[in-house]
């Protein structure tokens, strides 16, 4: 018999196999009911009827949806994504390029997330009622009242333009040269030897990513204060007080472990929420990241590429999100050993 | 003569809430003689729980809760000690036993690692081996079968008995001279919490420890206390050895509980619909059983 | 309702909500009669006039081609709130019945309308509107449907979970018992138990809505201009910080403003509905 977490892995991997293939359904089926000739549109008013007769046939265009669905995950299945038609490169190469920059924004931006937004929630809880939680709860809510690219901006002009502490905008400042290996700044510029560079590309991501994390931070800090003011009326945090246990550890061990649980959950979904608002602070930071290339590419109806870059961003929500049930799994044990998934 | 273990004057607890100040203890007095088993019987809401509260000292640091008179732990006061001294007494002097064995233990950890958090109040340095070697011993004395396998489970992989008895050995662990057991094991079915208080009863006779026992249920209580008081909305109403008040009830209030005995045979909360003024007539005291002098 | 009331005008912050969502929402309804100037809503031209810093009449400065930015403010929470009610209006009637069915339902119509509801769940939200807006006209209809599409499904997944937990009550399985029908079962008996937690979440919505449709306009994929819109506004602006920063910091402002008025009532009706999360 397997161990109960392969068990739940194999069963989270299948169902998330089978939402996938809906979410490419669904992204095709919107790509494809658009009206008007995607060709015509791709092409431009100036394109031939012959240009537009090679692109439509070259898509597929004149067979049924079915059958155009059908070629897809022939492709798909080959590693294929097709050819973008506003880069005209492979669709799988133009996310290559531009995935790491985001991946690498959106994984600073998640662990200020939880560094920042669990302490907080924490530090709410334990001392509830006071001035320290009020403050705490009073900014965390402006923390999610405002969409990222508002904090984007604020942030730019109070500590890029007035207090110039970091650079406005780009990844890194254009005197480095970096040979791009991994596409992740972080690791080339370790692999270059090149400390300086790594610092300056640390430099470049600060603000950016507190932007992105600042919704999230207050999401987390506040789910985390509300699931631990519910869990100190549990009996057994009664119990640990009056076995007299240190506060501190009754709100670390008692309080706060066993109510992560639910907070992991959203911090999943709020990874998933990053997915997209990156797509608003790289436009304000001018971050040259796979949102950029989509705004782009959407804006000039390039199916292909939307396509391309709405499944790669579902599949990793879905991959973030089962990490995250393998995460639960393994502090909650009783899905640990007994199995009782979701 | 030595000091009683717990000896509780003229408690008062109040509520300041927003619709005002809610009066919950209206000045009770009781007393537990080492070794004694007491038992505090009432309905729910007359005060047993928040009473077994301020004796730990956890009521006290709720901002809302207006607290006087004397509680003293083996003739020392509770308000004169400092924090730090009072929190010394918890889990170590005194501990407690709750209703729901299965919601009383954390959930994410082993049963082990609570034990061995709870022999550090009494041995801050205790290593890990040695606190597994006497959690061991600990569950053995309450007939738990395989010891080390217990330890190594969560809550929620053992029976509600089971939890029961962890929660007992835990709390007599650090050999307090006070155990609180606050409706123990109500969340159970009868003939568990039958068996897990007899054990209980024959485990703190071993170690003399004294016990206040909170209960609704008079037929349990019958059974376990050498002495009750009987409590109703935040007054004792009646005080007397087991088998005299059981024998003789005086008070409207005690006879009414006891007519409501042989509906419950064990279980459920005795049912007094009709409030009777009758209830609020003054304290009856049985013989040989005046609260003893204050020294000090 | 009056002890409601009480409960909800206790808590100062309670008030500050309804402080700001009262103010959003009437200026947004008489911005007709508050605008210094009524006609900058649409496409005016004041050369005399563009990029003024904040000053008197115009307290939140010009644009660029020399319109009243307040008055645009204004005009543009009229367009915000009619797409947050029209959004909700209808994704709401359909999240609550698939979830409703779904969760009282079972079996395999449960298993696939879940699955139709991951699908869309597992698409970040703003990426699904993104894509669809792209692909659609930028219109405000266009941009109400494509915020519906992407909101139904989150109402589904909590008036599904609610739905599943209703079900082991026993005042459901009496009425089950007595032969009630399952639409009786549905929307007599489990639905007005999940009314607090969606009536608590569509106050909350009402200010994300705003706030993913101004997102939606930052990235000129939202509401097209001249129609006054604050996440176009911010994006317009943005190109001439830091000097210009009243054209980004006063839009800025009225998004966070009003996104966090509705968040603030929303917390207080939890804590007064007593709705679960």
């Amino acid at each position: 018999m397997m161990p109960p977490i392969v068990r739940l892995l194999a069963k989270r991997l299948g169902t998330s196999l089978i939402v996938l293939v809906g979410v490419s359904m669904l992204i095709f089926a919107i790509a494809r009911i658009i009206p008007g000739d995607p060709a015509r549109i791709a092409l431009g008013p100036n394109a031939t009827a012959e240009q537009i007769t090679m692109l439509r046939e070259r898509l597929h265009l004149d067979d049924s949806i079915a059958v155009q669905y059908g070629y897809f995950v022939r492709d798909l299945l080959r590693g294929d994504l097709g050819i973008s038609l506003y880069t005209n490169r492979p669709v799988t190469a133009d996310i290559a390029q531009f995935l790491p920059a985001t991946l690498e924004l959106i994984v600073v931006a998640g662990l200020m997330m939880i560094l920042i937004g669990l302490p907080l929630g924490i530090i709410s809880a334990r001392y509830r009622g006071s001035w320290a939680d009020n403050l705490i709860r009073l900014l965390t809510l402006l923390g999610v009242s405002a969409p990222s690219f508002v904090w984007a901006v604020i942030l730019m002009l109070l500590f890029a333009f007035f207090l110039p502490l970091f650079p406005i905008a780009g990844r890194i400042t254009d005197s480095y040269t970096i040979e791009p290996v991994t596409g992740f700044l972080f690791i080339d510029t370790l692999l270059a030897g090149n400390l300086s560079a790594f610092a300056d590309a640390a430099w470049h991501i600060v603000l950016p990513a507190f932007a992105l994390a600042l919704s999230g931070i207050g999401q987390a800090a506040r789910l985390t204060r509300s699931n631990m003011v519910e869990t100190y009326d549990k009996p057994y945090i009664e119990m640990a007080q009056s076995y007299g246990f240190p506060e501190g550890k009754i709100a670390w061990r008692f309080a706060f472990r066993p109510s992560l649980i639910p907070s992991l959950t959203i911090i999943g979904l709020d990874f998933a929420a990053m997915l997209g608002n990156a797509f608003l602070v790289e436009a304000v930071f001018a971050w040259p990241g796979l949102s950029r290339y989509g705004v782009a590419v959407i804006l000039r109806k390039d199916l292909n590429a939307i396509v391309g870059t709405v499944l790669i961003i579902s599949a990793m929500f879905l991959i973030v999100n089962i990490v995250v049930d393998l995460l639960i799994a393994f502090i909650n044990p009783r899905i640990r050993y007994s199995q009782r998934a979701t | 003569m030595t000091a009683p273990t717990l000896l509780i004057r003229d408690l008062y607890l109040a509520f300041r809430g927003w619709a005002g100040q809610i009066d919950v203890l209206h000045g009770i007095s009781l007393h537990i003689n080492k070794g004694e088993r007491v038992a505090l019987v009432g309905e729910s809401g007359s005060g047993k729980s928040v009473t077994a509260r301020i004796i730990l000292g956890l009521l006290q640091q709720t901002r809302s809760a207006r607290v006087s008179g004397l509680v003293a732990f083996e003739g020392r006061a509770l308000a004169k000690l400092t924090e730090a001294e009072r929190h010394r007494l918890r889990g170590n002097r005194i501990s407690m036993i709750f209703q729901d064995p299965m919601s009383s233990l954390n959930p994410v950890y082993r049963i082990g690692e609570q034990f061995h958090e709870v022999l550090k109040r009494a041995e801050p340095r205790i290593a890990p081996a040695a606190a597994r070697e006497k959690a061991a011993a600990a569950l053995a004395d309450v007939a738990i079968p395989d010891p080390n396998r217990a330890l190594d489970s969560y809550a929620f992989q053992l029976s509600g008995g089971m939890n029961q008895r962890v929660m007992i050995a835990m709390a007599l662990a650090n050999e307090p001279s006070l155990l609180i057991a606050d409706e123990p094991g109500t969340a159970l079915d009868v003939t568990v919490q039958a068996q897990t208080l007899e054990l209980m009863r024959d485990l703190v006779a071993k170690h003399h420890t004294s016990v206040l026992f909170i209960s609704h249920n008079l037929g349990v209580v019958r059974e376990f206390a050498d002495r009750v008081y009987v409590i109703y909305k935040g007054r004792i109403v009646e005080h007397g050895r087991t088998a005299d008040l059981f024998a003789d009830p005086r008070h409207p209030y005690t006879r009414a509980l006891l007519a409501a005995v042989p509906r419950i045979t064990g279980e459920g909360v005795p049912e007094i619909d009709d409030v009777s003024e009758d209830y609020f007539q003054p304290l009856v005291v049985h013989e040989g059983c005046a609260e003893p002098e204050v020294t000090g | 309702m009056k002890r409601t009331l009480f409960i909800l005008l206790r808590n100062p912050l309670s008030v500050l909500g309804l402080i700001l969502v009262g103010t959003v929402v009437l200026s947004a309804v008489f911005a007709d009669f508050i605008a210094p100037f009524p006609s900058h809503r649409g496409a005016v031209v004041d050369f005399a006039n563009f990029n003024k810093a904040p000053e008197w009449p115009y307290i939140f400065g010009t644009d660029l081609v020399g319109r009243d930015l307040f008055s645009r403010i204004l005009y543009a929470y009229r367009i915000s709130l009619l797409l947050g009610v029209v959004v909700l209006a209808i994704a709401v009637p359909v999240g609550v019945t698939i979830g409703l069915v779904a969760g009282y339902v079972g079996g395999w119509i449960e298993y696939v309308l879940m699955r139709i509801t991951d699908v869309f769940l597992s698409i970040p939200p703003l990426v699904l509107a993104l894509s669809m807006m792209g692909l659609l006209e930028p219109t405000l209809t266009n941009g109400m449907l494509a915020v519906t599409v992407m909101w139904w499904p989150w109402y589904t997944r909590l008036v599904y979970n609610l739905t599943r937990s209703e079900k082991e009550e026993g005042y459901v399985l009496a009425a089950e018992v007595i032969g009630a029908s399952r639409a009786h079962m549905i929307f007599r008996e489990i639905l007005p138990n999940c009314v607090p937690s969606i009536l608590t979440k569509m106050t909350l919505d009402l200010g994300f809505v705003i706030l993913i449709a101004s997102s939606l306009s930052f990235l000129g994929l939202g509401v097209q201009p001249p129609t006054p819109d604050l996440g176009s506004m911010v994006a317009d602006g943005a190109k001439y910080l830091p000097d210009s920063w009243w054209l980004t910091v006063f839009p800025g402002l009225a998004i966070l403003v009003a996104v966090f008025g509705f968040n603030l009532l929303g917390d207080a009706l939890r804590d007064v509905l007593g709705a679960e999360q």
